[in-house]
């Protein structure tokens, strides 16, 4: 090391910032302040990422998106990766996700790229530090507060998490059934509601729809245009997790966290809760089929995912 | 005993598997009431005009809280008179639109902006961005159409008129509002106890500055 120069003796320096690198957490919930929910897009795979290390299921970490970030530990930590495949490596050995790995001060871990899906969530033992803001840290980009100033990381800045006891880096299995599943193609669950009239069914179920390269935290559009049914007059409502807009242009978008809490556009279509998690992996170039359901078959296949990972964050956390 | 639920009953609206709109003139209240003693089942209650819409968890819960809600409401009375607050906004009127909102309504500059500034508003709801607020109360003659192409970027600050209501952006966010004027007041500021100074109920009224 350089005279003069001192490194930070705790936390983690990054390196490169990756695409969009973002501290989020289980989000927030003021919608009735105008405030998004926020919070990571993959939730499953950020409880897994932090039952794998011991922390609660809100914890906060870091969400990476299509390109990851380079961090210098400076300090040891037990860090998971999970939800899409990304390429990662410490010291350059192959880095695997799904499992708690302890990093040694001075290891470098280096996140790439997918090929594919678009997040995974680091978490670190501890949780990631950051500024909190309505009883959550995710980070708001749009508003600009949570997380690291209100911004996705930048190359310098100093990541730092509270001390935890130790815990075990076990070699627990997460079977990959209760892994949000990835692209290129996704088969999205939806319920009507009353928008969904005329011509929406046919434009809008059992046909392909492509991921437009408009895909961000607030929300996913679609490539392809229907006929979209236009009322100025209509009143702002507040929109709901999952729900599919449909602006005058008629290329469809599908909500995600950082979504307005409020919106004046026909919202014909709901991803159903047990869907929500793949809207968060959802790539340009992606296809998409929304196929309708039942509110019983939706209820039933959250109950069924929520059994399955309430059990894998009971058995990681023994 | 079941009280009568009024002249305009309940109307209830499932949105997807994991939410609950409830219609009803009474949402301010239910909102109220639901603060005030949370019924289980609702995670986040999201008010807009004349609707609650209820975020459920877990998204089973629904049924129980349709009926817990029917109950809320038979005992819900309307609560007119608001927050008994009021805000004084101070706005200088030099926005972009002005001039074409005062010849939609047919009034000369001074004389619309003086309208506005005797506009009783209330607070109806927030929504759209962080401490965003709509704006009720504007007599018919003040109300000015949305742009038909929304403008990319509106500042902070802008105080703006759309359909029914009157706004103020308190971040710079795209908007469709005509713009009217600015304030200094900051709607949504982290730096204070409570970032956002009003909520639904509060009356406001605009007072022209320099």
């Amino acid at each position: 090391m350089t005279a003069g120069a001192r490194a930070p003796a705790t936390g983690a320096t990054v390196l490169r910032a990756g695409v969009q690198s973002t501290v989020q957490d289980a989000g927030r919930q003021v919608r009735s302040l105008g405030v998004p929910a926020g919070g990571a897009a993959d939730a499953p795979a950020r409880r897994l990422a932090n039952a794998l290390v011991g922390n609660a299921p809100g914890a906060a970490g870091l969400e990476v998106t299509l390109g990851g970030p380079s961090l210098l530990f400076h300090e040891a930590a037990l860090i998971s990766l999970c939800g899409a495949p990304f390429d990662a490596a410490l010291d350059g050995a192959p880095f695997p996700l799904w499992r708690a790995v302890p990093v040694q001060a001075g290891q470098t871990l280096a996140v790439a790229g997918t090929a594919a899906g678009l997040r995974a969530f680091l978490a670190v033992r501890g949780g990631l530090n950051a500024h909190e803001v309505f009883g959550s840290r995710a980070t708001d980009l749009r508003a600009g507060f949570g997380g690291m100033q209100g911004r996705a990381l930048r190359p310098g800045d100093h990541l730092t998490w509270a001390t935890a006891p130790p815990h075990g880096a076990r070699r627990a299995f997460i079977a990959p059934e209760i892994r949000t599943p990835l692209g290129p193609h996704h088969d999205l669950r939806v319920i009507g509601t009353r928008d969904l009239t005329g011509n929406l069914p046919a434009e809008l179920l059992n046909r392909p729809f492509t991921v437009s390269a408009q895909a961000d935290r607030m929300g996913a559009r679609l490539h392809e245009a229907v006929a979209a049914p236009r009322d100025p007059a209509r009143p702002s409502v507040p929109n709901v997790p999952g729900m599919l807009q449909l602006p005058p242009d008629g290329r469809p978008i599908l909500l995600l966290p950082d979504a307005g809490t409020h919106g004046g556009y026909p919202t014909p279509l709901v991803v159903i809760t047990a869907d929500l998690p793949r809207l968060g992996q959802l790539r340009p170039g992606d296809t998409l089929t929304l196929r309708q359901v039942t509110r019983d078959a939706a209820h039933a296949a959250y109950q069924a995912q929520e059994r399955a990972l309430r059990q894998a964050e009971w058995v990681l956390r023994q | 005993m079941p009280a009568p639920s009024g002249p305009c009953p309940p109307t209830f609206e499932w949105l997807g598997d994991a939410a609950l709109s409830v219609h009803t003139p009474l949402a301010r209240e239910l909102f109220a009431s639901l603060r005030a003693q949370p019924l289980p089942g609702v995670l986040e209650a999201v008010p807009a005009l004349d609707l609650l819409t209820l975020l459920l968890d877990p998204p089973g819960a629904g049924e129980a809280v349709l009926a817990g809600v029917q109950t809320r409401l038979a005992t819900l009375r309307p609560a007119p008179g608001g927050s008994g607050r009021t805000l004084v906004v101070p706005v200088t009127f030099d926005g972009a639109d002005l001039a074409w909102c005062a010849a939609h309504a047919g009034l000369s500059g001074p004389a619309f902006v003086a309208a506005l500034c005797a506009a009783e508003l209330e607070v109806a709801f927030l929504g759209f961005t962080p401490g965003f607020a709509f704006l009720t109360g504007l007599p018919a003659a003040l109300q000015m159409p949305r742009l038909d192409a929304p403008r990319e970027r509106v500042p902070a600050g802008s105080v703006a008129l759309g359909g029914p209501w009157a706004g103020v952006y308190p971040r710079p966010t795209p908007g469709g509002w005509r713009l009217v004027g600015r304030t200094s007041v900051n709607f949504f500021d982290l730096s204070r106890r409570a970032p956002v100074p009003w909520q639904a109920g509060d009356r406001v009224r605009f007072e022209a500055r320099p």
